[in-house]
């Protein structure tokens, strides 16, 4: 067999070419560079307007968002690896796992590139990890909720997406920790996991039902445990009885809202985190420092902590949950 | 076949020349510093591994192929991870906690590579479900003894060094592939089982008649893969200082496609060492590139699987069929 490996060459240059369409930034800008978990997921998506808009907003910075096209920490490993080898200025990174990004983080750093994270606050090598919020606070908040709905008083439980979650298992901790000052409440079988499973989740709130009829409140902790628990409380006709609160995003949990199963959700806004990663990536850029209590400019970022985090790089955090139910769901789009 | 060898040659060398060429001017000066050259470097050892012991599968023929290479890399590294801390201190003596560490994800490997063997060669069962099964046990076994978290081998100066630094401008994990790979073509062209596994995989029945052990022949081939996998496992572990079971999901599916893309028949007994290096070069390459064009890593994903189906098609037709005769000249000496 003889191959004509021209025609294959000029064949693969052709190819080649037409892709040849990369966006150049503008000349002098600094390059900032989004490294998300993975592309294509609506969280990510919505992530990516907070971005884009730092750079349309504000002159002398260059911003893009990149990430795998599947959530692998291979793959978004070596995406990092190349950024730092074409030399941009920052980077800022939402790591699928922190720890398989240390060792190439730190050679970043080392080249001079300026590293921000998020969710990320047992990442050694970084400069600044924001967060949104402080964890128990968070869980917290979800406490309150229920209890207002529940009248401070009756059996509740709490949901989490698995023990091993460390930011899970802290909602529920802080959750249960507001809980303590209603005597009238009853915490019962806390810390189900649902393994991040919607249909766990909803054989586990029947369980659950079926083992206390008189439960009135759920806390979910995984952002699909809000729709488990929503089915269930559906099939028993108990949308008007129950407090369902925890997590979730407002798309995938709307028709539950609607019905009343799930009274109400709480998350953090993506967009205005890939926003405020690129307001700490352009301070640090201009050697400005984060201090507690500044205001970076976007709601629930107006008074931020800064703490020590693991390593030499500092924790900023955020009050930044916005709260949902059936009245306002649709003013986020993801 | 001579001549379609040193055309596939050919062809990747020209391949690598060509990307490298075309990067000159789509982007900026910073692709060709050296820099880029030794993070590229050390980007390609680990699916370089992988993808030479799916060659290995692949000429052994009998439909061989090896699913199980990445899962049997994490797991090499969670087992090395779990019992090296018990015979040395990273901290007191690092160079020995490293030598422990790489001894035991070897013998993970081999015990792994053991039992795909032994499966295929003595069991006779079909490569495909063999190592899918296999696949799946390691990647268990490495979420049962992990409970599914990451595991941080921390900061340890000369495991970070090994997986990322360069020795005269050659990353160490690079340089050690490139030795691996010169071993493994020497013991495939100079040696008795070489020859025989290229006879084996080119004709069993024929294989089996003249003598040759071929469960024996198999057995070993799968170890050797399993071997190929552990020292990947040991390079990522580096890499990444940490090593997790689901790391590299996305590796089975390229590992098969570098191996493709370097001439190795699919049907066995046919496959060059230095093909598959250069075409997990080229790949390399050019996933780089396509970072460096900022172009959608889903486009990657759909340009690896279309790259997979040209080069199988390519295996499979005569275009000389499709070449008017009087442009052929020599045609007819064409197999």
């Amino acid at each position: 067999m003889k191959r004509h490996t021209p025609f294959r060459i000029a064949a693969a240059a052709a190819g080649i070419a037409m892709l040849g369409s990369g966006v150049l930034a503008q000349e002098g800008d600094k390059e900032a560079v989004t490294v998300v978990k993975v592309t294509g997921e609506n969280w990510f998506t919505r992530m990516e307007e907070g971005v884009k808009a730092y750079g349309q907003e504000h002159d002398g910075i260059a911003t893009r968002q990149v990430g795998p096209a599947r959530a692998d920490a291979a793959q978004q490993a070596a995406i990092v690896q190349d950024l730092v080898a074409q030399g941009v200025d920052a980077l800022a990174i939402v790591p699928m796992d922190p720890s398989s990004l240390e060792g190439i983080l730190r050679r970043a750093m080392g080249r001079g590139i300026t590293v921000i994270t998020h969710e990320a606050d047992n990442l050694e090598n970084t400069q600044l990890d924001l967060e949104a919020f402080d964890n128990a606070e968070f869980g917290a908040r979800f406490a309150t909720r229920i209890a207002e709905c529940m009248g401070e008083k009756g059996k509740w439980t709490s949901f989490v997406g698995s023990l091993g979650s460390l930011t899970h298992v802290q909602w529920a901790d802080g959750g249960a920790k507001y809980m303590e000052q209603f005597p009238e409440m009853e915490l019962v079988s806390p810390k189900n996991e649902s393994f991040n499973d919607a249909n766990r989740a909803y054989e586990l709130a029947r369980e659950i039902l079926r083992t206390h009829p008189d439960i009135r409140g759920f806390q979910g902790g995984s952002a699909i445990d809000v729709i488990g628990i929503g089915r269930a409380v559906e099939e028993a006709g108990l949308e008007d009885k129950t407090c369902v609160y925890g997590l979730g995003l407002p798309r995938d949990t709307s028709e539950y809202l609607e019905s009343g199963a799930v009274d109400g959700i709480s998350f953090w806004d993506p967009k205005d985190a890939g926003y405020v990663m690129n307001v700490l990536v352009d301070m640090t850029l201009k050697g400005e420092e984060v201090e507690s209590g500044m205001d970076l400019g976007v709601p629930g970022y107006e008074d931020v902590t800064v703490s020590d985090g693991p390593g030499e790089g500092k924790i900023v955090r955020g009050q930044a949950w916005v709260d949902v139910d059936a009245s306002n769901w649709k003013d986020y789009p993801f | 076949m001579p001549r379609r060898a040193d055309a596939q040659l050919m062809f990747l060398v020209a391949l690598n020349a060509l990307v490298l060429l075309s990067s000159l001017i789509l982007v900026d000066r910073q692709f060709f510093s050296l820099f880029n050259f030794q993070s590229m470097g050390t980007q390609v050892p680990e699916l370089g591994l992988l993808a030479l012991g799916v060659m290995l599968a692949m000429v052994s023929g009998n439909g061989g192929i090896d699913l199980s290479g990445i899962a049997l890399a994490n797991l090499a590294g969670v087992i090395a991870f779990l019992l090296a801390p018990l015979i040395f201190s990273s901290e007191d003596a690092p160079a020995a906690f490293f030598l422990a560490f790489a001894g035991i994800a070897l013998a993970t490997g081999m015990l792994g590579g053991a039992l795909n063997g032994a499966l295929i060669g003595y069991a006779g069962m079909t490569p495909i479900i063999a190592t899918l099964g296999t696949q799946l046990l390691f990647t268990g076994l490495a979420v049962g003894l992990t409970g599914g978290s990451a595991l941080r081998l921390g900061y340890v100066q000369i495991i970070d060094d090994f997986g990322n630094m360069p020795i005269w401008g050659i990353p160490y994990s690079f340089a050690l592939f490139l030795l691996i790979a010169a071993a493994l073509a020497v013991l495939l062209k100079f040696t008795r089982f070489g020859n025989h596994l290229f006879l084996m995989g080119s004709n069993p029945k024929a294989a089996r008649f003249a003598g040759l052990r071929v469960q024996s022949m198999l057995f070993r081939t799968y170890l050797l893969a399993g071997i190929l996998a552990s020292i990947a496992g040991i390079i990522i572990a580096a890499r990444n200082s940490s090593i997790k079971w689901d790391y590299g999901s996305s590796y089975v599916l390229v590992a098969i496609l570098i191996a493709v893309m370097a001439g190795v028949r699919p049907e066995g007994g046919y496959g060059r060492v230095i093909c598959v290096v250069l075409s997990a070069m080229a790949l390399q390459i050019l996933s780089s590139l396509l970072n460096f064009m900022q172009i959608s890593n889903f486009f990657r994903d759909c340009a690896w699987g279309l790259m997979l189906l040209l080069f199988l098609a390519n295996a499979r037709v005569d275009w000389n069929a499709y070449i008017p005769a009087a442009l052929r000249g020599n045609a007819r000496q064409g197999s």
